[in-house]
């Protein structure tokens, strides 16, 4: 640990060998009217300069010592108390806390004769401005949306909850990133028992850098090789600070706009903040369209190939004799046929997700022509199977949060295969053990999929019916408020 | 970690290699449609499939068309019993055949007048591939199979055409799976449609022949055909014993100028039993709600007193010709109306002793027809037009 030099000149030499080669460190050295050498040491870029030239450079090279004090003796200590106008000024005697703090974009002060630094608080760097939020928009309800800068998350969340048991701890995280990481959640509402879990787990995170709030997410999740994810990301502060009401805690990330909410269960990936902004009786309508196409975006390219394949006794006669028909001529099998269908849709979604948005079109029309109309056209393809993939496509649409439908979209293919397999008997296995896993997962000690197993009266409010607000009371029971 | 990786990837390729065989595409199946029994020579059971060319037919998805020409085939074997002569067409086949998609088994009365059907249907019973809601049907004067071969003007498959003929003239509960109920039911007996093949000039080209409706055949307990009702006591014998569920109803004016035709629907029929002497005795009592739909005498519907006189009027011609037919069945013997079922669960102790002859004792009980149907609407105009 270097402290700093009562030597100016030393100083500049060791922050300039420890900045080396970079370019946007600025050192700036002046000297005041009776010869004391004064350097300010800033990224350009990060700090506001302006500032610290109007209140703090022009009086002292201009205006010069007040009269009636005494040679300087100590020039920090004076600037601090005296004659900088600034709100936020702190002082810094190691080389490294200086290094760090500039990096953060705040001015560093040296004078020449002092073994301290002043540091003024000055950090101004072009940010993002709120904005709607794209992923998750709603019809209704905020149109705010969470930045990259933590603060600004932090504000709107306070100006959501303004309560002081709306705590926000703050951990650094990423050994080279230095990211910021506040645990936020309400005192009195969220279990002591979690916020004691995500402490320790936090703290134990050993990684270079923290780019996005995934990088966390990995790190503290309890099952990292189960298909779901147990922590609810989202952009939405309404979201958060609901959950936060509800007993959740909530993680903020510097430098994403994506807050992390634990502990969720597996309905919380199904269920929209529309939900909540609109009439409940329509709520029920939309919550059961989703569930039930929710189920088709995994099973029905299974349920298609079990029973045209393995049990046609048991689809009715006329379409049956519809699909016989269509199917005549294929030259694959149907599974086959079914897995080429979804790799080929899973392909073109995958390369319209990275096509910048001026080329879009051309994966639509290529996907279109080619998939949809001279496969069937040529035979390749017959037409039941383009339907079935198209519509287990769009009901993968209908759940609210991208990363919730991707473990369905993985699932397609592994109960696909066990069903081209065994049919009907393969389907049930792979649901048994899809359940079977599910039942153990747990996030935070929450149950996965509570409140349906174990059933809990009181939450399973908000699962199939959103009672109305006064219906229901859908905190967790532990974290009832005294 | 890498050994049991190793494993797990050897019990899928295990699983997978022995279950790939299992699955069978569309295009290896030959759906059957319709099955018809027929009698062969030399006492074998002559069986015919109807099957589906899927080739041939314009599915919904291209836009379909009916009466696509040779949209299925019929394909015949003979053999002792039913599986011999499947197994015989199935050899002939470079599809498996596929029975659960059945819509129509049509047997020819000469094979139930001369074998016993009892024996003919344990199959139906037995084998899981029967879905069981195929439509059981008799065809008279003919071999069943000609019926599978007539081409319908509206329907891709002549199958298809005598089963949606009958569920959409309101007659259900004539599937196989109703036949086998009747077969086991000691106080039942089945009662089926027969179908006629008959000239029908239906474009201006040539008549063709087609299957019609022509009446229900009464069988008894060894699934023989004791006789076939004609069309008009058809629908007296099918209301009574409960198997449809509306019809229409034609009746001349008792001053003989004029008809009055109604809509009966919600057709339902109840079972009284009791003492009478040292024999039994029913009532088999009638009820419908009737729509008046056309009035060609002269009376005024919009009066009250002429309501009343139609209503009494129906009720009473009901009454007549349904006794009528009532008469002519238990002169037959099969109790088609499951008279005795309610001998059974009235009287239990006077029926184990009769069960095995209730065949013969059905002609001698007392059954009387009691008709109570309600007039509900005259339609839409109230007198006669002037």
């Amino acid at each position: 640990m270097n402290t700093i030099s009562r030597r100016l000149s030393e100083n500049e030499a060791d922050l300039k060998q420890r900045f080396h080669p970079s370019s946007d460190i600025v050192f700036r050295a002046f000297a005041l009217q009776d010869r004391t050498m004064l350097m300010l040491v800033y990224l350009d870029g990060m700090a506001n300069v302006d500032s610290i030239e109007t209140q703090v450079l022009r009086p002292l090279l201009h205006g010069g010592l007040p009269d009636g004090i005494d040679r300087l003796q100590s020039l920090a200590e004076a600037l601090r108390r005296e004659w900088v106008p600034l709100a936020n000024v702190t002082t810094e005697t190691s080389m490294e806390g200086l290094v760090k703090q500039v990096l953060q974009g705040n001015v560093g002060i040296l004078a020449d004769g002092e073994a301290s630094a002043l540091v003024a608080q000055v950090q101004a760097y072009e940010q993002r401005s709120i904005q709607e939020p794209s992923k998750e928009a709603t019809l209704r309800g905020s149109k705010e949306g969470f930045v990259e800068n933590m603060r600004t998350n932090q504000s709107l969340l306070r100006r959501r909850i303004v309560h002081a048991d709306l705590k926000m701890e703050s951990f650094t995280v990423g050994k080279y990133t230095q990211t910021e990481v506040a645990l936020v959640y309400m005192q009195g509402l969220a279990d002591e028992k979690v916020l004691e879990s995500v402490r320790e787990r936090l703290q134990k995170i050993e990684l270079d850098g923290v780019i996005d709030s995934s990088y966390i997410e990995e790190w503290i999740e309890n099952s990292s090789f189960s298909l779901f994810s147990q922590i609810q990301n989202t952009e939405r502060p309404d979201i958060v600070s609901a959950s936060l009401l509800q007993g959740k805690v909530a993680l903020l990330t510097n430098g994403t706009p994506f807050a992390l909410i634990l502990p969720v269960s597996f309905w919380a990936g199904l269920q929209s903040a529309d939900d909540y902004f609109e009439r409940f009786v329509f709520v029920m309508l939309t919550r059961f369209i989703r569930y039930v196409m929710t189920f088709i975006s995994f099973a029905l390219p299974a349920i298609y190939v079990s029973l045209s394949t393995f049990h046609p006794e048991m689809v009715p006669s006329y379409l049956m004799i519809s699909i016989a028909t269509a199917r005549e001529n294929s030259p694959f099998p149907t599974v086959i046929e079914v897995f080429l269908m979804m790799f080929v849709f899973d392909g073109l979604q995958e390369a319209g997700v990275h096509l910048p948005n001026q080329l879009g079109p051309v994966v639509s029309i290529i996907g279109a022509l080619v998939i949809g109309q001279a496969a069937v056209e040529a035979g390749i393809i017959s037409t039941p199977i383009i339907i079935v993939i198209s519509l287990t496509g769009v009901a993968a649409y209908t759940i609210p949060r991208y990363s919730a439908a991707l473990p369905f979209r993985l699932l397609r293919y592994l109960l696909l295969f066990i069903s081209g397999m065994f049919g009907f008997v393969g389907f049930a296995f792979g649901l048994i053990f899809l359940l079977i896993h599910l039942v153990m997962l747990e996030s935070f000690g929450l149950p996965f999929l509570s409140p349906v197993a174990p059933l809990d009266g009181k939450r399973i409010k908000d699962l199939f019916i959103r009672y109305p607000f006064w219906m229901k009371d859908g905190r967790n029971k532990k974290g009832r408020p005294r | 970690m890498k050994r049991s990786i190793l494993i797990l990837l050897c019990l899928l390729s295990l699983m997978s290699a022995s279950a790939c065989t299992d699955f069978v595409e569309p295009n290896q199946l030959a759906f059957v449609m319709g099955t018809a029994i027929d009698q062969g020579e030399d006492g074998l059971i002559e069986i015919s499939e109807q099957i589906v060319v899927p080739s041939k037919l314009s599915g919904p998805f291209e836009g379909g068309s009916s009466g696509d020409a040779g949209s299925s085939v019929v394909m015949s074997a003979t053999g002792r019993d039913i599986f011999e002569a499947s197994e015989k067409i199935q050899k002939k086949m470079s599809r498996r055949l596929m029975t659960s998609h059945r819509i129509l088994i049509a047997v020819s009365e000469t094979f139930f007048n001369q074998n016993d059907g009892g024996k003919l249907f344990d199959k139906l019973g037995r084998d899981p591939a029967n879905n069981l809601r195929d439509i059981m049907i008799v065809v008279k004067g003919g071999r069943a199979k000609d019926i599978l071969m007539l081409p319908h003007p509206m329907e891709n498959i002549t199958s298809i055409a005598a089963g949606k003929e009958l569920q959409i003239n309101g007659l259900n509960k004539f599937s196989s799976r109703q036949l086998i109920v009747e077969h086991y039911t000691d106080g039942l007996r089945p009662l089926l449609p027969v179908l006629r093949m008959e000239k029908i000039k239906a474009d201006d080209k040539e008549s063709r022949p087609m299957a019609v409706l022509a009446g229900f055949a009464a069988l008894n307990k060894q699934l023989r055909v004791k006789g076939v009702l004609e069309e008009s006591e058809s629908f007296a014998a099918v209301w009574m014993s409960g198997k449809e569920t509306y019809q229409g109803l034609t009746i001349p004016w008792k001053d003989g100028h004029g008809m009055l035709s109604f809509r009966l629907v919600r057709l339902k029929r109840k079972i009284r039993t009791r003492s009478c002497g040292d024999s039994k005795c029913a009532e088999l009592r009638v009820k419908a709600q009737a729509y008046l739909l056309e009035n060609t005498t002269s009376l005024d519907m919009s009066q009250l007193r002429n309501m009343t006189e139609v209503e009494k009027y129906m009720n009473e011609q009901i009454q007549q010709s349904f006794q009528l037919t009532m008469d002519k069945v238990q002169r037959w013997g099969p109790d088609i109306f499951g008279i005795g079922e309610q001998f059974h669960r009235r009287y239990p102790y006077w029926w184990k002793s009769r069960r095995d002859n209730w065949d013969e004792l059905f002609k001698t009980v007392d059954v009387t027809v009691k008709s109570r149907i309600q007039l509900v609407s005259i339609g839409s105009s109230g007198g006669p037009m002037k």
